[in-house]
């Protein structure tokens, strides 16, 4: 087995010296805006995904942004919601769009021969948008009702919640989705002030396409009402205070427990280390063959799955672990997962696996621009973060040089167990086994919708 | 709208694919894409949840995780080590119909990657202990899928009651009381009556030169025995037995955790590749698809939502197909009232939403899709693998763009009558319901 391994190294290490995929990014100023085009003439369509330097940070409740971009297209002065979908649906345009704390991203996917009326469109929506009332009234109403819903999904009510008790005291605490209590603040005036503030945000054109795309810049210095004049501002954050105990938000009828565990990270944690850090998530939970599959699933059959992560913005990154077991088995997978962290951060690492996880992120690295739309989009991360495109590139050289050491380093700084939130949403019966590893809080989750 | 000049769907996409038929009965399909240093392995396996009796529910699931579990050449646990190691990922899926193994690899894999295949076909281990162990992450998997989830319960429910007394009535994933009693034994001889090369449709799409890969498939699979048990297995599987036996319309309302009732309502439709198929596919693109369909409009985009969430499908299995509505509604929406006048705004679809401009809508949203759908080697290796298992032929894509690229108005709305006049099953679920 081992000498598969070294094998695979070798020959994975030169990976990407058919072609250097740099080379295929071109950087042009259309006006304000910035482009960073990848040219994809594989099938005749585009994808323009427009980063907005302007996140829920800076909403004045929560939800705002999302809501904003949400009901971008539920009528304009001239035409109404039915007449905009009847649009966009025509011509299969495929409009997304996602916001972070820190910024966001509006997309539009369609042929390339409906570029021109699809993209005029899309203009004429962020300058227009009425955001009507009647419209608003509907959404706030099936948002709500959504909200409250949430009870039906354990993992999606773990996650907001994780998000909230582990952030807390922080800026980032609040959900980007919107709360109950936010969906009521929403009023056609406020979601048009918000968007003009992101139509003078800094923005960025991530786009893919075949040469036919080019014709945008015309279409868009002609009618996006754009500028470029605000920047997302620097935040400090405090190092998270040590976290003393679980906390157990009960559901009716859980024959299963979801378990979330993690903090979140500074900025001052993270420069210099963002591959030491991809390494260790894939590490601990990035795959089958992963520590904590192995121990969790493959070797205890305790759950079904298990994943690490280490995800990073600018100012603030989160790091944690998810997973889920039946009832009896919650509190041992938790005791578990503690003693992984720290036999990791403390060395106790095989060479064998480490050599193994080395094989495959520096072998899984051309995986990475298989698609267009996902290589712009690692651009548009590492872009966001300020860091120079080259470290991409020599991601594989990165992953080979490091060494055990550096991996329990890795470990103990990013999941120190004293500063784990840990998040259980299961069987209120839970609790008396849980306080065996921390005292517990109950917390109800309907003050976390 | 712009009259549309760009070419047909039958026209959008031209396939080059190199067939490889062995003596054992094995069909491989091989793609060179020589882009970037990888590739995907598929490799599909007629072998689903309808071939399952009752005792054995869950054993083609059972199965496909096993399967990672070692074969005699490689040994107890090395397979998923082997994949990554060397910077791959896999894994694998069973619906009613397939059992689908799959691998993206850097291109230095290949022929490891062949060898496991074919190893792991001819020689799975079956290890006792790990058997038991892999009994709990299934039971596990079922809860999560089922048990902890009201939209997986809705969809069991559904499927249990349209297709009553029929293989498709099974759980996919296994009943609890089979997954807790079937043996290693039976899942062995599950194992031996479809695990073969008779019964295996391999696809090969990535950075891979044409005449190594035809060398190294022939030399990996050419010498396993093919499995008289297959055909025998298939044949005995006749259309017939998957006919839905609705005689009346079902209304099934089942308790669960949803503080809103969700809801799913299917009618028999039509099996894979069936010519009246194709009306229903864009007759549930037009009322259940994107913004502007009917279903959104008149339940979800409204002043006063009564849904948050709507949507249509036509769904087609190997043997069977059903064509169904589903959403979620908005607490305080009366489910009984609701259910009678989707029953009525569904008829009168046929004659307000079934238009020349609609049509054309769907056209190009499938041409869309296609093109997403192709844009990896693991798609491509996909819509062709599925293809060739569902209709013998991966070319059958032709045929399936030429169709719908045919469907004319009095078609659709012919299809639609046809449809929401047959007896229907409603389930829902909802913790109000007792």
């Amino acid at each position: 087995m081992k000498k598969i391994l070294f094998t695979t190294l070798l020959m994975t290490s030169s990976v990407l010296a058919k072609e250097s995929f740099l080379d295929s990014v071109q950087r042009m100023k259309w006006g304000d805006l910035d482009v960073v085009w990848v040219e994809d003439a594989k099938f005749p369509r585009f994808t323009a995904s427009f980063y907005f330097q302007d996140g829920a940070l800076a909403d004045k409740f929560s939800g705002l942004s999302q809501s904003a971009f949400s009901q971008l297209a539920s009528g304009t002065s001239k035409e109404n919601q039915r007449d905009l979908s009847e649009f966009f649906d025509f011509y299969g345009a495929n409009l997304k769009h996602s916001v972070t704390h820190e910024y966001s991203v509006y997309s539009v996917q369609a042929l390339t021969r409906d570029i021109s009326p699809v993209m005029t469109k899309v203009c004429e929506i962020f300058k227009d948008a009425q955001y009507p009332d009647k419209e608003l009234k509907s959404y706030v109403s099936r948002s709500k009702s959504q909200l409250k819903n949430l009870v039906t999904s354990h993992a999606g009510l773990a996650d907001r919640i994780f998000r909230q008790v582990s952030l807390n005291g922080t800026p980032y605490t609040t959900p980007v989705e919107g709360t109950l209590k936010s969906f009521d603040a929403l009023t056609p005036e406020v979601l048009k002030e918000r968007l003009g503030q992101f139509n003078k945000a800094k923005k960025v054109l991530y786009l893919s396409g075949p040469k036919d795309v080019k014709q945008l810049e015309e279409i868009i210095t002609k009618n996006c009402p754009w500028s470029s004049e605000t920047e997302l501002k620097p935040l400090m954050l405090n190092r998270p205070a040590s976290s003393s105990v679980i906390y157990l938000v009960p559901v009716p009828n859980a024959n299963q427990a979801q378990i979330r565990i993690g903090r979140y990270l500074v900025s001052t944690e993270v420069p210099g280390k963002y591959d030491h850090f991809h390494f260790l998530a894939g590490f601990m939970g990035g795959g089958f063959t992963s520590k904590l599959v192995q121990e969790l699933r493959v070797k205890r059959g305790l759950t079904y799955s298990a994943a690490a992560y280490v995800s990073l913005q600018r100012d603030y990154g989160r790091a944690g672990i998810i997973t889920f077991s039946k009832n009896e088995t919650t509190a041992e997978t938790i005791g578990l997962i503690r003693d992984i962290f720290q036999d990791v951060a403390m060395g106790k690492i095989e060479e064998k696996e480490f050599l193994h996880q080395q094989g495959h992120q520096i072998g899984g690295f051309a995986f990475g621009f298989e698609e267009t739309g996902a290589f712009l989009g690692q651009i548009m991360l590492y872009d966001h973060q300020r860091r120079n495109l080259e470290e991409l590139l020599k991601f594989p050289e990165t992953i080979k040089n490091l060494t055990i050491r550096e991996l329990a380093q890795a470990d103990f700084e990013i999941f120190p167990w004293e500063k784990m939130t840990i998040v259980v949403v299961g069987d209120k019966s839970l609790e008396k086994d849980l306080t065996k590893i921390r005292p517990v809080k109950i917390l109800d989750y309907n003050d976390f919708l | 709208m712009k009259e549309d000049k760009r070419k047909t769907l039958a026209e959008s996409i031209q396939l080059e694919v190199q067939e490889l038929k062995l003596e054992n009965g094995m069909t491989a399909l091989i793609v060179p894409n020589p882009k970037l240093p990888i590739f995907s392995l598929y490799m599909f396996y007629k072998v689903g949840g309808k071939n399952e009796v009752p005792g054995i529910t869950g054993a083609s699931h059972f199965l496909e995780h096993m399967m990672f579990k070692g074969a005699h050449k490689y040994g107890k646990n090395t397979i998923d080590f082997i994949i990554e190691g060397s910077g791959g990922s896999t894994n694998a899926y069973t619906t009613n119909d397939q059992t689908v193994y799959y691998e993206n690899l850097p291109s230095s894999q290949l022929e490891i990657i062949l060898d496991i295949e074919a190893d792991r076909m001819e020689n799975l281990l079956l290890d006792p202990d790990d058997f038991s162990k892999e009994r709990q992450v299934v039971l596990e998997e079922r809860k999560m899928r089922y048990e902890n989830s009201p939209r997986g319960q809705l969809y069991l429910e559904l499927m249990q009651n349209l297709y009553e007394g029929t293989p498709y009535g099974r759980s996919v994933i296994g009943d609890i009381p089979d997954l807790k009693s079937v043996s290693r034994e039976q899942i062995q001889s599950y194992f031996k009556s479809f695990y073969a090369p008779n019964n295996l449709s391999l696809v090969l799409v990535g950075d891979v030169d044409l005449k190594r890969a035809r060398e190294i498939i022939t030399q990996k699979f050419g010498p396993i025995v093919s499995s008289p048990a297959v055909d025998k297995s298939h044949n005995a599987l006749v259309d017939d037995m998957f006919v839905p036996k609705l005689k009346t319309s079902k209304i099934i309302a089942k308790k669960g955790e949803s503080p809103n009732p969700i809801f799913m309502m299917a009618y028999t439709s039509y099996k894979a590749g069936h010519p009246k198929g194709y009306a229903l596919d864009v007759l549930s693109t037009i009322i259940g698809s994107g913004k502007s369909s009917a279903l959104v409009n008149n339940y979800v985009l409204i002043d006063k939502p009564k849904a948050t969430s709507m949507y249509a499908a036509n769904q087609s299995l190997e043997k069977s197909g059903f064509f169904f509505v589903g959403g979620e509604l908005v607490r305080g929406v009366k489910l009984g009232a609701f259910r009678e006048e989707l029953i009525s705004d569904l008829k009168s679809y046929c004659q307000t939403e079934i238009t020349d401009k609609n049509i054309q809508k769907v056209k190009n949203n499938y041409l869309i899709d296609l093109y997403a759908g192709l844009d990896t080697n693991a798609g491509l290796a996909q819509f062709l693998g599925e293809r060739q298992l569902l209709y013998k032929d991966w070319r059958f894509y032709k045929e399936e763009l030429t169709q719908y690229e045919k469907v004319t108005v009095k078609e659709v709305q012919a299809s639609c009558l046809e449809i929401f006049s047959q007896p229907s099953v409603f389930v829902s679920v909802w913790n109000k319901h007792k």
